[in-house]
């Protein structure tokens, strides 16, 4: 393990010229993860080379025909297909025997390769009330959250905005997915917070997360307006925000998920994970 | 008055002179209220130090401390109205009261080259949203003529309900602008508090590039605690102020926070972070 961990890194040095830069040693409070589509212009393997010098723990949403590319990194894969799209899960009943299906799949993939997190969606709304969609949720949860904790594999609920990119999105307010956590009240089943996605909803980010730390998972980052770079460009302090992360002592996974602009995105990555290195 | 005034001037200039005036590129014109400037601040302190640190204005003073303001240099850039936040313009009973404080204002503002009054919905007591917003309107349009007339602003805040003013009514951008909408005045803005509206709904930026039209003023301070704007809080204040001035805004931007650090210092870095 050592030795394959060193091996990239080497490797890695005279293809790092741009950051011109040996991996930086990282203060670590806060495990940091990248997601793979924000880099789909490059190998996986490439993103995994580099994601390693840079001090990142792990690639998020990735499949399990990845994981070896990743873990030969030394890498995690941070946030795995768990069940349901975006538009079509938990909060209808009707899908809850074929995503309970994929769960157990999927988080038996999860335990076998040691991946702590699997990922789901509430599902768009189509008309359905708020309560109705939650206690939805509920109930699909509850099907399989002996599984998850028999696994020692989370499943994360993840927020997202309704109000920009992904209309009509049931699950777009901490508030709710919050209500959903505490009534199936597993330690294997939380929420997956999206600062940018709920910077666009809710904001108060910092006060958000301090009050429901116990129900959170796992972030995702982003600079809003844009979901690009998470640098000076945009409205959020993601500094203070890691730092208050950090000093909640969440031990989960904040993972970069922007769509970086500038000319050179591995800098933009290194640029974001100095930012939150508290 | 007038002596105690010149004697304060008097007092003040050996210090002024010694102490530089900072320099801003002033894009954007910052002004701050008193408590930015600590506990125990004077305005004649307050105005002096502002402007001695590149200020246009000191916000939320009354008309005998304008001479002062004027003193140094500095606007009133947000002189009261009428109204207070439990009891606003959202209940009728309120109007004809807050119309004669508005009313008098406006023309001290006016008189004196005194660009804003404020003004504000009141509490909600139960009272459904829309309507408050018609009566926010009916009232802003029995005044808008003489605000207009006068060349003077009228500017309803913006507040959070959910921290600081529990059951404040006008507290998300959609419902003022909704509001400024019904009034349609170049006289009758919104106050847009950055700090308040990053409590209630976030996305700051486009919802100020969306709104900037129904905006007259803004307000600053760190989320959460309503501290210092630099790096020790959630928002990135370099970059909002970037995108206002992007906007084509041309009023005044003022600091709004209680420092937790020495006030002049921290004042200097707000205002340089929002110096763009």
């Amino acid at each position: 393990m050592t030795r394959r961990t060193f091996l990239p890194v080497a490797a890695g040095i005279p293809a790092a010229t741009l950051s011109a830069s040996q991996p930086a040693p990282r203060k670590g409070r806060l495990k940091q993860a990248v997601s793979r589509w924000c880099f789909n212009k490059y190998s996986l393997d490439e993103l995994c080379r580099r994601a390693a010098e840079l001090g990142l723990k792990g690639i998020d949403l990735v499949g399990s025909e990845d994981w070896p590319t990743v873990k030969k990194r030394g890498l995690v894969p941070t946030m795995t297909p768990g069940a349901g799209s975006i538009e079509h899960s938990l909060n209808r009943k009707e899908n809850h025997a074929k995503l309970e299906l994929e769960f157990r799949e999927n988080i038996a993939k999860a335990k076998a390769a040691g991946v702590p997190n699997v990922i789901t969606f509430s599902g768009n709304r189509r008309g359905l009330p708020d309560e109705q969609g939650l206690e939805n949720c509920v109930a699909g949860l509850n099907r399989v959250k002996k599984i998850a904790e028999d696994a020692g594999v989370t499943i994360c609920l993840e927020l997202l905005n309704s109000k920009v990119d992904h209309k009509d999105y049931q699950c777009d307010r901490t508030a709710w997915a919050v209500e959903v956590c505490k009534r199936v009240n597993s330690p294997r089943v939380k929420a997956l917070y999206d600062i940018y996605h709920m910077q666009i909803m809710e904001g108060d980010v910092i006060r958000t997360i301090r009050e429901n730390i116990q129900w959170i998972a796992h972030f995702h980052t982003g600079g809003n307006p844009g979901r690009n770079e998470i640098d000076a460009s945009q409205e959020l302090n993601y500094r203070a925000i890691c730092q208050a992360i950090a000093d909640t002592g969440f031990t989960g996974y904040v993972a970069h998920e922007f769509v970086p602009v500038k000319a050179d995105p591995f800098r933009s990555l290194a640029e974001a994970v100095e930012i939150c290195d508290v | 008055m007038r002596r105690r005034d010149l004697l304060a001037t008097a007092a003040a200039l050996p210090a002024a002179a010694a102490a530089q005036t900072v320099q801003r590129k002033g894009r954007l014109k910052q002004c701050a209220t008193i408590s930015c400037f600590g506990r125990k601040a004077t305005l004649e302190f307050a105005a002096r130090e502002g402007a001695r640190l590149g200020l246009k204005g000191i916000d939320l003073i009354g008309s005998s401390g304008w001479p002062v303001l004027k003193k140094y240099g500095l606007v009133p850039s947000m002189a009261p109205g009428g109204g207070t936040i439990a009891d606003g313009i959202n209940s009728k009973d309120n109007h004809a009261k807050i119309e004669k404080q508005i009313r008098e204002n406006i023309e001290l503002a006016a008189a004196s080259g005194v660009p804003n009054v404020i003004t504000l919905s009141g509490n909600r007591r139960g009272m459904a949203d829309e309507p408050a917003i018609e009566h926010c309107a009916a009232f802003l349009n029995r005044v808008k003529a003489m605000a207009e007339d006068k060349g003077v602003t009228v500017c309803l805040e913006l507040l959070n309900s959910k921290v600081d003013h529990p059951d404040y009514h006008c507290d998300h951008t959609w419902w003022g602008v909704e509001v400024m909408k019904r009034v349609n005045s170049p006289r009758v803005k919104l106050l847009y508090d950055i700090y308040h509206m990053q409590i209630m709904e976030g996305d700051i930026i486009r919802a100020i590039r969306q709104n900037i039209q129904w905006i007259g003023h803004f307000h600053t301070a760190g989320n959460p605690g309503r501290h210092e704007i630099d790096a020790t809080q959630e928002l990135n204040y370099w970059a909002i102020a970037q995108a206002i001035v992007d906007a084509g805004f041309s009023g005044y931007f003022a600091h709004e926070y209680s420092p937790l650090g020495d006030p002049l210092k921290s004042l200097d870095d707000a205002i340089a972070i929002c110096d763009v």
